[in-house]
């Protein structure tokens, strides 16, 4: 940790505090951005708090159904062309669980409330 | 402030135009009063007027095209207008069409329709007291509104053949898809499912294509108007009920699969009683998964339209992360979770 407090968490929540209390303040378009401003903001802490361990695990899960190493995007690129053409029908179960996982993973950093009780976390 | 008065000197700007455009038209004495901008959409402008003769006035709207993208999923004003005529002509709730924009009207492209009080906000409607009767109705008027929309000669609409959904609406989802370069997951194992477990072929019908809670009009006595027939084409009937029963346009009234409003059999039998073909509840889930394959992809062009610069918006930024809750509801409806 080579920066001064406070720290991103406290600086993400004073700014996302201030956005609420403009939303509160103000209505129509300008309530609407706040809100989409303080949305995002959470969404900036959660990636923080899971992205990285996310991107590991789903790193490790495409490099053992591929069968080849890469960054991410790389990994990412090579199962959406393999499952396009039909490349990966033979392990269906495994691509269909690989890209369930991948989309909880997103959901859990974009809105955990979206998701139905049986992919909560706690 | 600058924003602000940039969009008063455009609206200015419009508004001038538009009355020379009623002179041409209606004569020298025609004014334009009390102008209200109603959405500043997706690919749309409109504004409501009234249109002021000596005989009396009017209220109109006028709909001007935003979006000019190589990528544009909505087809053109001109085939809009051209649709709002022929509906209006078979009794289909809809504004009267009044006149299309011409060149020397210097107001871009698009066309005035009459205006219909009402109330289009899926929550108001949806929860406001006033429209209780409205919403108990929903279903079986959608059901109704199917019919006759779905029984129209898709001859008299046959300009509608040339549109990429017409010909393979898969095909044409998974091209807008791929003009983003993104790499989705979740969604290219959608398609290769909508691939392997395609409808066998339907007569084909004029379908409305985007006909959904958010784009009807409604009174407290129900329905008044259907809008916004960018997205109208020729296909499969079950397409606009997969699409009106949407997740994401049930507005977290999930247990409502008609828009959020209504169950799913008054919904079928006032279409059948109509005179619409028979339900076919698979292909309607498949148009339903399809659906969300078509929203994530939208909702993929609006955050495109962030990034890129042409339309920086928040709400557009958001579109983007939204994409994944979308993902969801298509995986959790394949894999039989969600009905």
């Amino acid at each position: 940790m080579s920066q001064d407090k406070p720290d991103i968490k406290e600086i993400l929540v004073t700014v996302k505090q201030l956005l609420e209390g403009i939303a509160n303040k103000s209505k129509g378009g300008e309530r609407y951005d706040a809100l989409c401003g303080a949305f995002l903001l959470s969404v900036i802490d959660r990636e923080l708090e899971f992205g990285e361990r996310q991107d590991e695990s789903q790193s490790g899960e495409l490099q053992q159904l591929l069968g080849r190493d890469g960054s991410l995007s790389d990994l990412y690129q090579q199962f959406c062309q393999q499952v396009r053409r039909g490349e990966l029908d033979e392990q269906w179960p495994a691509a269909f669980d690989f890209a369930f996982k991948q989309v909880i993973d997103k959901v859990s950093v974009t809105n955990p409330n979206y998701l139905a009780e049986m992919h909560r976390a706690d | 402030m600058v924003e602000l008065t940039e969009q008063q000197a455009l609206l200015d700007d419009i508004v001038a135009k538009l009355e020379l455009a009623l002179k041409r038209r209606y004569g020298e004495a025609t004014r334009v009063e009390n102008v209200a901008i109603a959405t500043l959409g997706a690919s749309n402008r409109t504004l409501l007027f009234d249109l002021v003769e000596p005989a009396g006035r009017r209220r109109l709207v006028l709909r001007q095209e935003t979006l000019k993208s190589e990528v544009s999923p909505f087809i053109s004003p001109h085939d809009q207008f051209e649709i709002l005529k022929v509906v209006y002509r078979h009794g289909v709730l809809v504004p009267e069409p009044i006149f299309e924009l011409e060149p020397e009207d210097d107001l871009d492209v698009g066309y005035v329709m009459a205006c219909v009080e009402g109330e289009t906000l899926p929550k108001t409607l949806l929860n406001a007291p006033e429209f209780a009767v409205a919403r108990r109705r929903f279903a079986a008027q959608t059901g109704e509104i199917f019919a006759k929309l779905h029984a129209i000669d898709p001859g008299e609409v046959a300009f509608l053949e040339k549109v990429v959904d017409s010909v393979d609406p898969l095909a044409a989802q998974i091209s807008r898809y791929d003009a983003y370069c993104e790499y989705h997951p979740g969604l290219d194992v959608g398609i290769r499912w909508l691939e392997n477990n395609r409808p066998k072929d339907k007569p084909r019908v004029f379908v409305h294509g985007d006909y959904r809670n958010g784009n009807v009009i409604l009174s407290p006595e129900g329905i008044e108007a259907v809008l916004d027939w960018e997205c109208a084409h020729i296909g499969s009937a079950m397409e606009d009920f997969g699409w009106v029963c949407l997740r994401a346009w049930r507005f977290g009234n999930i247990e409502q699969p008609v828009g959020g409003f209504g169950p799913r059999d008054e919904f079928y039998q006032a279409y059948t009683s109509n005179g619409g073909q028979a339900i076919d509840e698979e292909e309607i889930r498949w148009w339903e998964i399809f659906g969300s394959l078509r929203w994530a992809v939208l909702n993929m062009m609006q955050a495109d339209g962030h990034i890129s610069g042409v339309r920086r918006s928040l709400p557009f930024a958001c579109c983007g992360r939204n994409t994944s809750m979308i993902e969801y509801d298509m995986l959790m409806t394949i894999d039989g979770h969600f009905s």
